[in-house]
């Protein structure tokens, strides 16, 4: 018997090989997200993929705590596999970045792993992108967020998206102003949490919640709109709590103006996001080809505090595999570059290489046979090769054009680049 | 009006209320019966597929469809990112716990160590911890009211609309676990970009609900 083991030819449900236009796809829309957010001045930092296991736990929400994938360290403390990058970046920014003047602008791209049961569809490890904002606790930096999201999505080709922003602070203040007993709060808390609305009408009812806010905890999913839905919300609110919300997202909403997005952001009152994390403006950026969010930011100002390091913090990741289903279903377009082959005749093998690299400068991807080609006269060139013949001539098939000489095939070259 | 949404309607039980529902709400002018030949049918309002119940939830929160009808039971048991919107008030019925008759259980008495055999493991488990009780508890597809009989289990914990199965099997209702209706639920982004479509269907169907329309929503 062999000593070798033959290995298993499957793949672990909810994992993905990524070949050929699939791969060159995703990293496109890495490189675009990255490449937009080191142009709005965010530096860029790597961060493990395995971190203990109270670090990953802190970041993500507490029903995905159980969804983590953990093993044991060799002295015994329990690691996970990173479900979100945000809690690794707070503990660079609290311990080697801590001497480092604010605001800090920091950012990156990994996978990301969740141990979800397989059969469900979803994916178990995804790529994420993302950036912070460090040290502002202003609404600028939230607009900046919002702004560097959308651009991010514009420059990777994601068209038709729809920002929702909304504030974590808004459905707390009106449940604390809605007159409520901690046990019936807590119900409607958990109720709206689930997104279970019906639950919620169970939870009000029976109880001393005030109409205004009982008719807006129970309409919250139309609570959207414009800037003008703060204006109809904040004539049915007298409490305090929730207008001082109403006026932090109209002030954040002249701000995202300024940054002249306003055209594809909804504000979201009803949005319900994870609260004990979320302390401020919260946004989902959403793609009509899509069921589910295409990233997701918002302010966290309490997670530093956890590392010992009390800063205020705003962010957001983009999930570049739901991203790159949008860009498939939106226009089915294949993003795949084949490599341009280069043949030759056995007698000028000695140029091939020489040629092949000289391509290679202006930015064509050339794949250099590996033998030189056999009868070439007889055959004809097709598209995407190019071959150079016994008496020196290039010709060549690229990208939809047909001609002799490389000056000619460059200049293919350059008007396939050109917008 | 609801133009263009994709809906998810349960085959089974809630099947035909839910088209007559869906008709009477004027989302999609549909007829039951339409379905034996086809599972997908669009009309002018809306493209209406039907599925197994089971199935329900993960149409809508893949986003293979925008909203879809299917009973808070099925919910329980497959917990998924989708918005629960209206409860449509038909397609009664209950979670219980049963026992044998004459069982000590049967008569109130919760023993130490205790077996019960359910198609809902999860809101049984949740039933059960409610309680403060440690109960095994053994999944099975079907027929479950037999297991006491043949010995596998001591009680159960499922679903009944009438209590004549109970009764049939020789079981005693010990305790309500989880009442279910139809629900109507929809995907969490749908709700965003689709808003002005899914708040338009949620509001027919509720309107329909509570106007008593339906025949079968009476509860």
């Amino acid at each position: 018997m062999s000593a070798l083991q033959s290995p298993a030819r499957g793949r672990a449900g909810g994992f993905a090989d990524w070949i050929g236009a699939a791969a060159q796809r995703r990293r496109l829309v890495t490189e675009a997200f990255l490449d937009t957010f080191a142009v709005w001045g965010y530096e860029y930092l790597s961060t493990p993929l395995v971190e203990p296991l109270e670090t990953v736990a802190a970041g993500v929400g507490g029903g995905l705590q159980a969804q983590l994938f953990r093993f044991m360290d060799a002295d015994g403390s329990l690691l996970a596999l990173v479900g979100e990058r945000t809690v690794s970046v707070a503990r660079v920014v609290s311990t080697q970045l801590q001497g480092v003047r604010p605001p800090l602008r920091l950012c990156y791209a990994g996978p990301v792993l969740f141990n979800r049961p397989p059969l469900g569809g979803r994916r178990r490890e995804t790529m994420q992108a993302g950036c912070e904002l460090i040290g502002h606790s202003g609404l600028s930096a939230d607009a900046e967020c919002i702004a560097v999201a959308a651009a991010a999505l514009e420059r990777a080709g994601v068209t038709g998206v729809q920002i929702d922003v909304g504030h974590a602070d808004f459905v707390p203040s009106l449940l604390d102003s809605a007159n409520l007993d901690a046990e019936s709060r807590g119900r409607v808390a958990d109720a709206l949490r689930g997104r279970d609305l019906v639950a919620v009408e169970d939870a009000l009812r029976g109880t001393d919640a005030g109409d205004a806010e009982r008719e807006l905890l129970l309409t919250f999913p139309t609570l959207r709109g414009g800037r003008e839905i703060l204006d109809t919300a904040g004539a049915r609110i007298s409490a305090p709590g929730p207008r001082r919300v109403l006026a932090d997202l109209a002030e954040l909403w002249d701000v995202l103006d300024r940054h002249g997005i306003t055209a594809s952001v909804h504000l979201d009152l009803g949005a319900v996001r994870d609260w004990d994390y979320y302390t401020g403006p919260t946004f989902e950026l959403f793609s009509a080809d899509l069921g589910f969010p295409l990233g997701a930011g918002g302010r966290y100002d309490r997670l530093l505090a956890a590392f010992g390091t009390d800063a205020p913090a705003t962010g957001f990741v983009l999930h570049v595999d739901r991203c790159c289903d949008a860009l498939l279903r939106g226009s089915g377009q294949d993003a795949g570059v084949e490599a341009l082959r280069l043949g030759y005749s056995a007698a000028r093998a000695g140029e091939a290489p020489a040629l092949a690299a000289r391509l290679r400068q202006a930015g064509i991807a050339v794949a250099l046979e590996l033998e030189p080609t056999a009868r070439h006269r007889e055959e004809p060139v097709v598209e995407g090769m190019a071959r150079l013949d016994d008496d020196g001539a290039v010709a060549w098939r690229y990208r939809g054009e047909e001609g002799r000489g490389v000056e000619a095939l460059l200049a293919a070259h350059g008007r396939g680049d050109a917008p | 009006m609801s133009a263009g949404l994709r809906l998810a309607l349960p085959g089974g039980a809630l099947f035909e209320d839910a088209c007559r529902l869906l008709s009477e709400a004027g989302v999609a002018d549909i007829d039951a019966s339409r379905f034996d030949r086809q599972l997908k049918i669009a009309t002018p309002t809306a493209t209406v597929v039907k599925v197994r119940p089971t199935d329900v939830p993960v149409y809508v929160e893949m986003g293979a469809c925008d909203a879809g009808i299917v009973g808070k039971d099925i919910l329980w048991e497959s917990p998924r990112d989708c918005y629960e919107l209206v409860d449509l008030h038909f397609g009664v019925c209950r979670l219980v716990l049963a026992a044998p008759e004459g069982s000590p259980l049967a008569q109130g008495r919760f023993p130490q160590s205790l077996r019960a055999a359910t198609k809902y493991p999860i809101a049984a488990r949740r039933f059960f911890d409610s309680l403060g009780l440690a109960v095994e508890l053994i999944k099975l597809h079907g027929s479950v009211e037999l297991a006491p009989a043949m010995g596998l289990a001591d009680c159960v914990v499922d679903i009944t609309a009438t209590g004549r199965t109970l009764v049939a099997n020789h079981l005693v209702e010990v305790a309500e676990a989880g009442r279910s209706t139809a629900r109507l639920i929809s995907n969490q982004a749908s709700l965003k970009t689709r808003s002005e479509a899914v708040n338009q269907l949620a509001a027919a169907l509720r309107r329909t609900v509570t106007a008593g329309a339906t025949p079968a929503a009476v509860t």
